[in-house]
């Protein structure tokens, strides 16, 4: 008898300590991605990536008046600043918002020629030039002296040296600041709300009548076993769902050309559908067929039952199933290229191409040149928008969710 | 004494299995009726009747006549609705709704179409005082009804069937599921609502249907074995099965 005591005792351990190891394990391999990612990214990751354009607008400028000497000069920035005393113009050494090397203009003195140099391609009405003062911020790329140089690759110090060394110079080409990831930002957003206003309303009315209508026989199994069979399906299928049917629903409808928005919201709402269904389905079959009988034996028809019973007490269970879907919308990339395309936007508009944070990632992955760490920053931001999305959703609940136990 | 159910020759199939066997009774107004029998005999199924709970069950089908008040309740044209308003229920494991106490009383009255609020407040407090359970709640109507005690909540269903001022309040087995002081309660209060309302128990507790009832149905099988004067019943009834199922031979 002591025996088998211990012997269970034993096999108890063992089970317990395989557990434990394979749990930790888990734990380990989701907190490491999560770390691996942030490590990566987390350089890149600011207000001004997330609130930036990712367009650059190029302009060459020239100056017409000489050197002189600018010595008295005032800049606070944290960078370290090479001047230029001829020309009265700094530069520093920094990294661009996908995390390049770039040489930016740190400082411009009051007096210095830069501040009415003239723009070389954009003519004013009465055909001069305009003048385009040039501002810290902006990244320099090339520079012409007397002949072209890539002053962007010489580094911030090279720049001031050459300019100071006295040979003349004629033009510099200078860049805005880009890959901002606002457009792609505010399109995943946009795909959220749209979407979701589609496929809830649809979806949880679907429950309903599956659930609490609908007189379960064979058809509605296999409606319902379809409804599982479309929760499984990969989504690049969805997405040539979207291509073959929504894309030239709204092209003949709305005038779109081309992927948009708009179709990417409603291949998203199929995409969701089986989910919200599904979910919503599962949140009605859990709320007690006492509360049914109840309400009925008390006159209330089926439709006071369905809303003012079930509907309550099922909420919480539904808005899982929400954010499910929430989830799905901000990492789906395969069917979205299709739907909504490719094209990084600095403004989005409905019913043209662009392209979510997911797909961007794609994008930055996908060229020549792999950037991982503004791939990144921009898991990060979406792991971000996924935290506030579930937030918002778990509030709602509480404000949403009458019912009271 | 007046009739306010006449049943006769009721059938009741679940597909192909005969529940209900070709039953007639009548229940008196103002009247405790108790139904007594074995598991499965087939009460819980024919008190359902009454208010036609059974349509909610697909494959359920119901032959006989069945006058309520004189009108037959399984007509085509007879509102099932109305007839529900009229027949209140309350059910074997106390079932109020995930919302206040003053809600769940509400409820009823609310889907009716009652909305204005003093009328609410009337309702509520007169059918929690009928109840019983006005004092004890009256402090936190707004609270959670979930939150009460097993028998409070039975009280809840109680209340909420007395809210649609009902003329008849079926109970199926309302105290299996409570403690012997929550059902002393029970009992107490159906002895009090018998005056207003024709109240129909189904219980598995002889000695309850002994205590509040003034008539008892025995079931068998699906039959109706023997239905008499409480009294009767238990003292001097007419068949040998009934005598052994009340003094707990069989059963």
């Amino acid at each position: 008898m002591i025996k088998t005591i211990k012997a269970r005792r034993r096999k108890d351990a063992i089970i317990r300590s395989t557990i434990y190891a394979l749990g930790s394990l888990g734990a380990i391999i989701l907190l490491s991605i999560i770390g691996y990612v942030f490590s990566n990214g987390a350089r890149l990751v600011s207000w001004d990536l997330i609130t930036g354009d990712f367009r650059t607008i190029n302009t060459d400028v020239y100056v017409t008046e000489g050197p002189g000497n600018f010595t008295d000069i005032n800049y606070n920035g944290d960078l370290e600043l090479f001047y230029s005393e001829r020309w009265g113009i700094g530069f520093v050494n920094t990294f661009n918002r996908a995390g390049n090397e770039a040489v930016e203009i740190g400082y411009v003195h009051p007096d210095s020629p830069f501040n009415t140099s003239l723009d070389r391609n954009n003519r004013d009405e009465e055909g001069n030039p305009r003048i385009i003062p040039i501002r810290a911020g902006t990244t320099v790329e090339k520079g012409f002296t007397t002949e072209t140089v890539f002053l962007g690759r010489f580094g911030a110090e090279r720049i001031a040296q050459i300019l100071n060394e006295g040979q003349g110079i004629r033009e510099i080409s200078i860049q805005t600041r880009g890959g901002g990831i606002r457009g792609s930002l505010i399109t995943t957003l946009y795909l959220i709300v749209m979407t979701l206003a589609l496929a809830i309303p649809i979806g949880v009315s679907t429950a309903i009548y599956f659930n609490e209508i609908a007189v379960q026989n064979r058809v509605t199994g296999i409606i319902r076993s379809m409804v599982d069979l479309l929760t499984g399906v990969p989504s690049i299928i969805y997405g040539l769902l979207g291509a073959a049917l929504f894309i030239p629903l709204l092209n003949n409808t709305v005038g779109t050309a081309g992927g948009s928005v708009l179709s990417g919201a409603l291949t998203l709402s199929v995409i969701l559908l089986p989910t919200i269904i599904r979910n919503t389905e599962e949140a009605l079959k859990v709320i007690p067929a006492e509360l049914r009988n109840g309400s009925f034996a008390l006159g209330a028809s089926k439709t006071q039952t369905i809303f003012k019973i079930v509907l309550p007490s099922s909420i919480p269970g539904i808005l899982t199933g929400v954010l499910l879907g929430i989830g799905r919308i901000i990492g789906e990339s395969a069917a979205l290229i299709f739907a909504v395309g490719a094209a990084i936007r600095d403004e989005v508009i409905l019913t043209e191409r662009s392209t979510s944070l997911a797909v961007q990632i794609w994008t930055v992955m996908g060229g020549e040149r792999p950037n991982f760490e503004l791939a990144s920053a921009i898991a990060i931001i979406i792991l971000g928008v996924v935290f506030i999305m579930n937030f918002l959703v778990k509030l709602l609940a509480k404000r949403l969710s009458k019912a009271i136990y | 004494m007046s009739e306010i159910f006449a049943l006769e020759n009721i059938n009741l199939y679940y597909g192909n299995n005969h529940a209900i066997k070709n039953i007639s009774m009548t229940l008196q107004r103002n009247k405790v009726t108790a139904f007594i029998g074995p598991s499965g005999c087939g009460k819980s199924t024919f008190i359902r009747i009454l208010n036609r709970m059974n349509d909610l069950i697909p494959e359920c089908r119901v032959q006989g006549s069945i006058l309520f008040e004189g009108q037959d309740t399984y007509a085509k044209d007879y509102d099932v609705i109305e007839l529900r308003t009229k027949v209140g229920m309350v059910f074997q494991k106390p079932n109020p709704f995930p919302m206040s106490i003053y809600d769940n009383i509400a409820y009823g009255p609310r889907c009716q179409g009652v909305k204005n609020k003093e009328q609410l407040d009337q309702i509520v407090e007169e059918s929690l005082k009928k109840a019983a359970l006005w004092d004890e709640v009256k402090e936190r109507l707004k609270e959670s009804a979930m939150k009460l005690s097993g028998g409070q909540q039975q009280r809840v269903c109680i209340a909420r069937a007395i809210a649609m001022e009902p003329e008849v309040i079926l109970m199926d087995e309302p105290t299996s599921a409570l403690d012997p002081i929550a059902t002393q309660k029970i009992e107490d209060l159906i002895t009090e609502l018998k005056k207003e309302y024709t109240i129909v128990i189904v219980t598995h507790s002889m000695q309850q249907a002994a205590r509040i009832s003034d008539y008892t149905a025995f079931f068998y099988l699906g039959e109706l074995m023997e239905m008499d004067d409480t009294d009767t019943i238990f003292k001097s009834p007419r068949l040998k099965e009934t005598e052994e199922y009340v003094t707990g031979r069989f059963g």
